[in-house]
């Protein structure tokens, strides 16, 4: 057991330090992080932040050199997530075509997919969405009722995908649609790489409980793919889906290492507020919820890396992702709610009238999307109890 | 023994139901929250015809001089629908307040008005920094001959639903005073951004405002704890009807939502949280009800049963709304759902005058737990 880093990861780490300190927007590091609100602002923002991130070659690690990643090692990655993190950094916009559809076409994409999509994926030019729920589809997606018909010589698209994040912002879409009905429930579904700069293609925001709009409702009305656009075989959608989900191998570094800084911002919080007088942090009920949330974070973090030492003895996740992803998310809730709860009646203000400008406050509703996101804590307890456990599933299912 | 609503509350209850669905039930919130108060306001009047504004004010000032119980159904059905106002604040902190410390003419001149709907009140209570009951107040009142004058910025004071009279808590001659000051008087009003948009807390400042004072000079503290126990029962009702509500639609919801060709309501891991939140939503109402019944009757464990009410019920409607977003998924986190309402005003209540931890130390005192002699006890470990 080893928990130091080699040189050589040391100085990995040291370069992308130095690298963030001098490409960081104006003021970052500072504190100055309000990103723009409207729409256009925004996603000029945060393409211009990816371009950088590009341009410094830091926007997508672990590729291969050939494609203009650096081929870094998973501990290069979690170094860099974790460097991210620390610093705050603005969001990857285009965090699904790096660590999800790139990936994917790398492996089993045709060389006009690899040659029309990886680079513009890595410039920031092709910004994706994942369009996998529907309205009738969501834990159980081997649901889903958009169709894809093909009629001379084109793929024609019709249904509902729903709580699309980024569809907004999004040019291409990886798509979940059915184009056979016979033969078992995960058969007859086929990914398509969809153009969403089309006219059959139509994207609602929705507002999040946060007050957000960062999810979607994107209605496809005959909106055109085409035979090239199909990543796979026709039907075979769901082992792309199973290949693009294996890709993400440490996405969820990102979460752990953002969950361990929020703590630390709610023990600063702690330290800080006041009542009569006193810091909070003196009062035995506040310093002993505190000390509980830090060992179970702790757990969780040695969690995952014990995690992906498994990961890198067999050369990919396993099933243990569902745990760090489940444990993750519940403490998110946790910690936010006792961040809730610790502040006192100045708790229920928001914004800037709130401790801390309302941080906590955001933070807290926007933990409840967590839990239900990217499958929801059932489904994750229903993977670890079947698959780590072994454990019969329920009937029916 | 008849541990239940008597008929005729529970005929007031349906009629309390039915009138605030008719309006649209959580849609008058809704308004609020777009800035329409128009909604609310016309709900507020609407209640007062009812009569539920006459219910806890004596009789000799035109009130219908009942007590608790009688409250308990019509603020579990305002919560029900989150009704945004000052009904809770009124009448069940600011008369029980004016009726128990106010002076014969302090009565005459505000009572009937609370009665009758045409005033509504609030109280100025707390400041930032400080606890519930702190030592001292910032805010002070001055006696210049007969007369008080108050100065202070007081926070949280809930201004939704245009208060006419503030009670306000001051440091004065003789320690922490009650104190009524007319709306007019506040040199500012500064209206707050608070999580529950349902609500309209505001940061009140007051320049040498003219105040009289309410009950004794120093027994602040005393006379707020007092009117907590009947503001604590209506609000625990508040919370009932929130869960209430909240098992119902999410009941509902996993009857008819169908995942893996099977309603969601058929997973146990589903099927058995609802469960827990009903059981929680049960044990809440019995609460909440002998609480009412204690602070009614005047029993001898009423702050016990009052503060066991609310610290229960404020963290049980918090869960119950974080579940039912979790059991509702994807479309559970939107605004479009009331879930994240419900969660809002839960956490608003968790912290409006007291805390899950203020009522467990008030229920632990009450019940006498620190009054023991323990010198001769054996040292354990
Ligand atoms: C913030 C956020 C971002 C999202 N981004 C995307 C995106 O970019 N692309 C995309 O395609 N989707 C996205 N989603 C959708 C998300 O994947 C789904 O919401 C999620 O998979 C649950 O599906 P559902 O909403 O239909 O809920 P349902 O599947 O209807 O679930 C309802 C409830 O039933 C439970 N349940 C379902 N099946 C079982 C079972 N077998 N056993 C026990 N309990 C069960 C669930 O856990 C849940 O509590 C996002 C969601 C959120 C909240």
């Amino acid at each position: 057991m080893d928990f130091t880093l080699t040189k050589k990861e040391e100085a990995f780490r040291d370069e992308l330090r130095s690298w963030l300190s001098v490409n960081l927007p104006e003021g970052w590091l500072e504190g100055k992080r309000t990103l723009p609100e409207s729409k256009e602002a925004y996603s000029r923002f945060l393409r211009d932040w990816q371009r950088k991130l590009y341009e410094g070659g830091w926007a997508a690690i672990s590729w291969p050199e050939a494609y203009g990643g650096r081929n870094a090692t998973l501990m290069e990655e979690i170094i860099y997530h974790q460097e991210m993190v620390r610093v705050k950094s603005p969001p990857l916009v285009n965090y699904v075509g790096i660590h999800m559809v790139a990936p994917t076409l790398m492996q089993m994409g045709t060389d006009q997919q690899k040659e029309a999509y990886i680079e513009n994926i890595l410039t920031g030019n092709h910004v994706w969405s994942q369009g996998y729920s529907e309205p009738n589809a969501g834990s159980d997606l081997t649901a889903i009722e958009t169709a894809a018909v093909k009629k001379d010589g084109r793929w024609i698209i019709n249904g509902q995908k729903v709580w699309t994040s980024f569809a907004h912002l999004a040019d291409r879409c990886f798509l979940l649609a059915r184009t056979g009905q016979s033969g078992k429930k995960h058969e007859g579904i086929t990914v398509f790489l969809l153009d969403m700069n089309q006219e059959g293609v139509e994207t609602r925001p929705i507002t999040q409980m946060d007050g957000r709009e960062e999810f979607n409702e994107v209605y496809l009305t005959d909106a055109i793919a085409h035979d090239e656009d199909i990543v796979g075989e026709e039907g075979k959608g769901w082992s792309v889906l199973i290949a693009l989900m294996l890709h993400e191998r440490s996405g969820i570094a990102a979460e752990v290492f953002t969950l361990e800084q929020q703590f630390e911002e709610v023990a600063e919080m702690a330290r800080t507020l006041t009542s009569d007088g006193k810091p909070i942090i003196e009062d035995p009920f506040i310093e002993d919820g505190l000390a509980d949330l830090y060992a179970r974070i702790s757990g969780a973090r040695l969690n995952y890396y014990r995690n992906i030492t498994h990961t890198l003895k067999n050369g990919k996740p396993g099933p243990e992702s569902s745990l760090d992803k489940l444990l993750v998310s519940e403490l998110g809730k946790e910690l936010f709610d006792f961040a809730m709860t610790i502040q006192g009646h100045a708790g229920v203000l928001a914004g800037g009238d709130a401790p801390f400008d309302g941080a906590m406050q955001h933070q807290y509703l926007a933990s409840f999307g967590a839990t239900i996101g990217g499958g929801t804590s059932e489904v994750q307890r229903n993977t670890i109890g079947e698959r780590i456990l072994g454990l019969p599933k329920d009937l029916g299912r | 023994m008849d541990f239940s609503l008597n008929e005729e509350q529970e005929l007031f209850r349906s009629a309390v139901r039915k009138y605030l669905k008719d309006l649209g039930g959580t849609g008058t919130a809704r308004a609020t929250i777009r800035g329409d108060d128009e909604p609310a306001r016309a709900a507020a009047s609407g209640l007062a015809e009812m009569g539920i504004n006459a219910i806890p004010v004596p009789e000799q000032q035109d009130g219908l001089g009942l007590g608790a119980l009688d409250l308990v159904p019509v603020f579990e059905e305002t919560g029900r629908v989150l009704l945004p106002g000052l009904q809770l604040e009124t009448l069940a902190l600011a008369v029980p307040l004016i009726t128990n410390y106010g002076t014969e003419e302090q009565k005459k001149r505000w009572l009937p008005l609370a009665a009758s709907g045409e005033s509504a009140f609030s109280v100025a209570w707390y400041e930032t920094g400080r606890s519930l009951f702190p030592e001292t107040f910032a805010c002070t009142a001055t006696r210049i001959d007969n007369r008080y004058e108050l100065s202070g910025v007081k926070t949280l004071v809930p201004v939704t639903g245009s208060p006419d009279l503030f009670i306000v808590g001051a440091e004065a001659p003789g320690g922490t005073s009650l104190f009524l000051v007319e709306a007019s008087e506040a040199a500012s009003v500064r209206p707050l951004s608070c999580l529950d948009e349902t609500q309209l807390p505001a940061e009140l400042s007051f320049r040498n405002a003219h105040a009289e004072l309410l009950g004794e000079p120093g027994k602040g503290q005393d006379m707020l704890r007092e009117a907590l126990l009947h503001f604590n029962t209506a609000l625990v009702s508040g919370m009932v009807g929130g869960m209430d509500e909240l098992v119902k639609i999410t009941a509902e919801y996993a009857k008819i939502r169908v995942q893996f060709n099977q309603p969601i309501g058929r997973f146990q891991a589903i099927k058995h949280r609802i469960v827990d939140m009903k059981l929680d939503l049960e044990t809440a109402r019995s609460l909440s009800h002998y609480a009412a019944w204690a602070v009614e009757t005047g029993a001898d464990d009423r702050i016990a049963a009052v503060h066991s009410a609310r610290s229960f019920a404020s963290r049980a409607y918090i869960k119950a709304a974080g579940d039912s977003i979790q059991i509702h998924g994807g479309i559970g986190f939107t605004e479009e759902l009331d879930c994240h309402l419900y969660l809002k005003r839960a956490r608003y209540w968790d912290h409006y005058f007291g805390s899950v931890r203020d009522s467990r130390k008030a229920a632990a005192g009450s019940l006498g737990w620190h009054a023991r002699q323990t010198a001769d006890a054996a040292p354990v470990s």
